[in-house]
């Protein structure tokens, strides 16, 4: 059989970053799939080695702006287990809370972007102008709409007051009504149903051996959760249910961040109405005792997981960093596989990709020459990577 | 799903399966543990884990450690609830071992993405070419080895 390659990518082949697929087509068919990544790449790992533990905080949250809270969750969580290191139990709920607010925000944020790919840009516009709300919580009660430095080594950077945590639960109440609506548009909508269901399937057994996580995995009716399985922060005392759906394919996924999403209003409701008392953060040790830890938190997008290993000091020896895009990509290959082309998009942003979170490592990929090492010097003259 | 295993229970269990094999265990935390072995072994020890559950390959760090080079394989066990470190020790020289992505393919890109930072050879593995690296990246030059520095970049 002979094949034509597509090249979707690498501006733009779902969400607006670039990543780069290779399909081969048998006239509207997609028989096979190659990704290439590594169109962003900024050399965290290696950078967040030449720093100290402090301020690699602010770097690590600067990996993606979307789940900037549960970058440096996972990371400050890590760096605590290291030192065996207890929070304040104040500090784990607020942790909990904006990690939750985090989630709603971005689980809204793809919803709408999927609206606007089905062609459906009503959708689109009310999800968004509904996010902002979630945006206005987030700030008041961080400071900052996205990069907030609130999660720091020894607990968090604000405690919140009695006005904040009304405003918190009014919006979580009116964003309840609201998602009921859009539960309604994403189980009902005709154009929904033809441009997701049955598109992308993902089986099971599949989603297993390729180690998908998140969403993607729930979208295949397996239950897993960290947040459940692997607890932390506070999630350990508060109630909420694992939610999967078992049709395996696109609908599936979006489903799942629908209901996650009453869930999430749930998890904030309970922990600002269970908010221990006390201090919201400990005094911290700049120099870390040698060892390792892994940590490992449920980002809205799947397992975000963290390694550390300190041989001392006040900088780390190794951080390694893998994020739930990256475990997702041979997934959604597999969806893409067997799919026509016109589905593609849709079979993509199932998984909500984030190619910045994913790629960290190396530095940008800008073709040839010149302009490729006269952008490092520039990376490396701001950034000071060389002190 | 199950209700997991405490980490002591965990290893024990695994040390009746591996024997002599594991060279080191140690609990890092709750449900993280770490076990070391040989080169080679570490198949043998993935294969081990598929008894608990420990069919998600979280992902691979790989870490220079001066003569040596590090490969951690971090496995998540659905049933016992455990993050299993298995690891295992390369000559820097020569840094080679055989791939997992036969017996957990969603371990492919992770192989690929310590092949290319740190120059480990996954033998076996069948994703070809670079994953993240620019293709004008010199040959033999890994950014995440200790004696990369940033400013040769410059």
């Amino acid at each position: 059989m002979t094949t034509t390659d597509l090249i979707i990518g690498p501006q733009h082949p779902a969400l607006h970053e670039p990543e780069r697929f290779v399909l081969k087509l048998d006239g509207e068919y997609v028989v096979d799939v190659v990704p290439r990544i590594g169109y962003v790449h900024r050399g965290i790992e290696k950078a967040a080695e030449l720093r100290s533990y402090i301020q690699d905080v602010y770097l690590i949250e600067r990996i993606c702006g979307i789940c900037n809270v549960s970058h440096s969750l996972v990371y400050v969580q890590t760096v605590e287990a290291l030192q065996g290191f207890e929070i304040p139990p104040r500090a784990a709920y607020l942790r909990t809370v904006v990690h939750e607010l985090n989630r709603i925000h971005s689980h809204l944020l793809l919803l709408g972007v999927v609206g606007e790919l089905f062609g459906f840009d009503t959708l689109f516009m009310y999800l968004w102008r509904d996010r902002e709300l979630v945006m206005d919580v987030v700030e008041s009660i961080t400071g900052n709409r996205l990069i907030s430095a609130f999660n720091v080594l020894g607990g968090v950077a604000r405690d919140v007051g009695p006005s904040q945590i009304s405003e918190a639960k009014r919006a979580m109440e009116y964003l309840r009504g609201r998602m009921k609506f859009y539960k309604k548009v994403f189980a009902e909508d005709p154009t929904v149903e033809k441009r997701s269901k049955g598109v992308g399937i993902l089986k099971p057994s599949s989603a297993l051996s390729l180690c998908a996580v998140g969403p993607v995995i729930r979208g295949s009716g397996i239950k897993t959760d960290l947040r459940a399985d692997d607890p932390y922060a506070a999630y350990g005392e508060i109630p909420f249910n694992v939610i999967t759906y078992d049709t395996n394919d696109s609908w599936a996924r979006f489903m799942v961040r629908v209901d996650e999403v009453f869930e999430s209003i749930g998890i904030i409701e309970y922990a600002l109405d269970h908010l221990p008392d006390g201090p919201i953060r400990a005094r911290f040790p700049r120099r870390v005792r040698e060892g390792e830890a892994v940590g490992r938190v449920e980002a809205p997008r799947g397992e975000l997981i963290n390694h550390i290993i300190s041989k001392g000091g006040d900088k780390p020896y190794r951080f390694k960093c893998r994020t739930p895009t990256l475990a997702n990509i041979l997934a959604a290959c597999e969806m893409i596989r067997g799919g026509q082309i016109a589905d593609v998009p849709v079979s993509l942003s199932s998984i909500d990709p984030c190619f910045s979170c994913e790629d960290r490592l190396a530095i940008i990929d800008v073709s040839k020459g010149e302009r490729y090492s006269a952008r490092i010097r520039d990376l490396m003259a701001k950034y000071g990577a060389s002190r | 799903m199950s209700a997991g295993m405490g980490e002591a229970d965990f290893l024990e269990a695994l040390k009746s399966k591996l024997g002599d094999k594991i060279l080191r265990a140690s609990v890092m935390g709750p449900r993280r543990v770490a076990i070391t072995v040989k080169p080679g072994d570490h198949r043998i020890a993935i294969e081990a884990l598929k008894a608990f559950g420990g069919s998600h390959v979280s992902t691979i760090t790989g870490t220079d450690m001066g003569e040596s080079i590090e490969i951690a394989y971090h496995v998540w066990c659905y049933q016992a609830k455990i993050e299993a470190s298995i690891k295992a020790e390369v000559p820097k020289s020569s840094p080679s071992i055989e791939t997992i992505s036969d017996l957990i393919p969603g371990s492919m890109l992770y192989e690929a993405e310590a092949r290319d930072l740190l120059g480990i050879e996954f033998k076996g593995l069948p994703y070809e070419g670079r994953l993240i690296l620019p293709e004008d990246w010199p040959e033999g030059v890994y950014p995440l080895r200790k004696d990369w520095k940033p400013d040769w970049l410059r």
